[in-house]
């Protein structure tokens, strides 16, 4: 505990979080420079976005993917902290760390977009507007990103169970799960909107979430190994290598294409005027690569006995998840607005939308937090620790 | 108290866009930023397709679901009618862009509609987004309201004239160009209207002009369905309908 910062970063971590601090770090500082350069020399001119078309466009995609990934993660982790599976124990320090990462990540992405973000600080508390869901999703997820740090910081102190450490554990989850919600709401509210309005958004928003996290939470943690089972403590390599986590994995993959597919054909199938995107995403080349190989190919992978408990196909497998869900993310996104309302003597058909670079850039920022702050609470705590007599070892055992 | 609406006549109206023009004049908007504007489009194939329009003023509506949706109530609802962003307030998060079903609200920064950009030909030495050539006199304008040239980053929306209607005398009902005692407050678009297709006033009060108007030819508003009940009727008459759908693509 006397360590020094210093001799933690030198002690701490696989070889691979040195060089994933490097790269992203890097990486984070040429995309903020670039994306500030933009911000400051021409501002929102130079976003793809406009009032008549799709006004939301990449980052705040990327906002919903990120934060929906955080979900997800923290429900990977509670897993073990909150529901009994013991052999989820040793990610799920991990799976939190993560799930900040991701959050921080995904708050950057929007606060880049917003046009004065510092004005939420105190808008937000001044206006008390309790009948947006846009400010409901500021309050849930602020308060859950301070319940996961709380969390953390008892994980460290190495207090897993005492009754304050289970509070925390319940209120992280219990806020990420009214936050999910809302965010769910912001989009599923809008009967203008009929691309998205439904009030199914929020459990849409919950599997697909899951999935999400479960995806980062197979590739980060081959990802603090160097993609080498054998380096695994046993913990982490028993989970890795029983059918347990293919199993839920597999699972949520396959709701995901069910809820695909049947918005796909109702999108397909009816009349109503504004869901005329809809048709138009589901005939896109990338909708047919985000079912196909995103979610198809992968589903096979993990629910086939042979394959499922593969170190090369998990990895495979949660990859094309996770690109296959921003794909998903992005056509969601952006498929609600391209019917542009009244404002049809600028816009015939439907409304274009193509990012522009400074959006892009501005992804990337966002990604390449999400892999800083990661390798960073890599090198400065131990994210493989488990409460004792919990890392491992028993589980399995009754698993298989 | 008055609540401002508007009646516009379908039959009246040619399509000449000098509402257009005149807002953007009055309100020194941007090009592209046409808080009133009036839409083209085509009912109709050969040989029996027919060219449309028609005028789209925000609905200031009774109901407004910008204002709910916004999460720092940066834009409000008056206690006489009309539906204004505070532009001291507004994050710029566009929700209100999404959520508001007649597509009038303008995010103020974004790619201009023509090259070379308007504001950088204009530049604004401080806080406002450009200098524009025709501009409200400065004791006019009033960021609360949304009036003025508005700085960057917020969103901007047609006002209904606040400026103008807000200065109103307390006793008027209606707002008619053709009165020299209530000419000057009545909304621009309302003034400019050769046809004189557009009729402003209050249509809480069952004897003005407006609420008459509405009774009488049967008045209707836009998209009734979404529950946001519009301040602005149409009056459609023998001519063209309220267009039903949103965009020319079939579903």
């Amino acid at each position: 505990m006397n360590m020094t910062l210093a001799k933690r970063l030198a002690a701490n971590g696989a070889p691979a979080a040195n060089t994933i601090l490097a790269v992203s770090g890097v990486a984070l500082l040429v995309t903020l420079a670039v994306t500030f350069y933009y911000l400051i020399a021409q501002g929102h001119v130079a976003f793809a976005t406009k009032s008549e078309g799709v006004a939301w466009g990449l980052p705040i995609i990327t906002y919903v993917f990120l934060v929906l990934t955080s979900t997800g993660l923290t429900f990977i982790a509670s897993m073990a902290l909150l529901f009994g599976f013991d052999d989820f124990y040793p990610v799920a320090k991990r799976c939190v760390w993560l799930a900040v990462a991701a959050l921080v990540a995904g708050f950057t992405s929007l606060g880049l977009e917003l046009g004065h973000p510092f004005r939420m600080l105190w808008a937000l508390p001044t206006g008390m507007q309790y009948v947006s869901p846009m400010f409901w999703m500021g309050v849930f997820y602020s308060l859950y990103l301070l319940f996961l740090l709380l969390k953390f910081w008892r994980m460290e102190l190495g207090d897993w169970d005492s009754g304050l450490s289970r509070l925390l554990g319940i209120a992280s989850f219990v806020s990420v799960v009214i936050a999910h919600a809302t965010l769910g709401l912001v989009f599923g509210m809008m009967s203008m909107r009929p691309a998205w309005y439904s009030d199914m958004m929020p459990v849409y928003f919950l599997i697909t979430a899951a999935l999400s996290g479960a995806a980062f939470a197979v590739f980060f943690t081959y990802l603090a190994y160097g993609f080498d089972r054998q380096a695994m403590p046993s913990g982490v390599r028993e989970l890795k290598s029983s059918t347990r986590l293919p199993n839920i994995f597999a699972t949520l993959i396959g709701v995901t294409i069910l809820m695909v597919v049947s918005r796909a054909i109702t999108g397909y199938w009816t009349n109503l005027d504004g869901m005329q995107a809809v048709r138009e995403m589901v005939a896109s080349p990338w909708f047919q690569f985000e079912l196909w190989a995103c979610l198809v190919l992968p589903f096979v992978l993990m629910a086939a006995p042979r394959l499922q408990t593969q170190q090369r196909w998990q990895i495979l497998a949660s990859v094309l998840v996770i690109v296959g869900l921003f794909i998903g993310r992005y056509e969601y996104v952006v498929s609600g607005q391209r019917v542009p309302l009244f404002k049809g003597a600028w816009i015939q058909g439907l409304a274009e939308y193509t990012p522009s670079l400074a959006e892009w850039m501005i992804t990337l920022v966002a990604f390449s937090l999400v892999f800083f702050i990661y390798a960073a609470g890599e090198k400065l705590f131990d994210l493989a620790a488990a409460p004792e007599g919990k890392a491992g070892g028993t589980a399995q055992m009754q698993a298989a | 108290m008055a609540r401002w609406g508007m009646v516009i006549d379908l039959e009246k109206c040619t399509g000449c866009q000098a509402c257009t023009a005149a807002c953007q004049m009055e309100n020194s908007r941007a090009p592209g930023e046409s808080w009133q504007d009036v839409l083209f489009y085509t009912e109709g194939e050969y040989p029996s397709g027919t060219l449309k329009w028609f005028p789209r003023p925000c609905m200031h509506c009774e109901n407004p679901s910008c204002v709910h949706v916004c999460p720092v109530k940066a834009t409000y609802k008056t206690e006489d009618g009309f539906v204004l962003v505070d532009w001291n307030r507004c994050i710029g998060c566009k929700y209100c862009i999404i959520a508001c079903p007649y597509g009038v609200r303008f995010f103020s920064g974004e790619k201009p509609l023509i090259e070379p950009d308007p504001r950088k030909v204009f530049p604004s030495g401080d806080a406002h987004a450009w200098n524009p050539p025709w501009r409200m006199p400065q004791q006019q304008e009033d960021w609360q309201h949304g009036v003025g040239v508005a700085p960057n980053g917020v969103v901007t929306k047609c006002t209904f004239c606040y400026h103008r209607v807000s200065q109103a005398p307390k006793d008027a009902k209606d707002l008619d160009p053709n009165d020299p005692k209530t000419r000057d407050y009545t909304p621009a678009c309302v003034v400019t209207c050769a046809p004189t297709a557009r009729y402003f006033g209050d249509i809480d009060d069952p004897t003005s002009n407006v609420s008459k108007l509405i009774a009488e030819k049967r008045g209707v508003r836009l998209l009734e369905q979404t529950g946001n009940k519009p301040q602005v009727y149409y009056l459609s008459g023998e001519a063209a309908a309220v267009p039903g759908t949103r965009t020319q693509k079939q579903a």
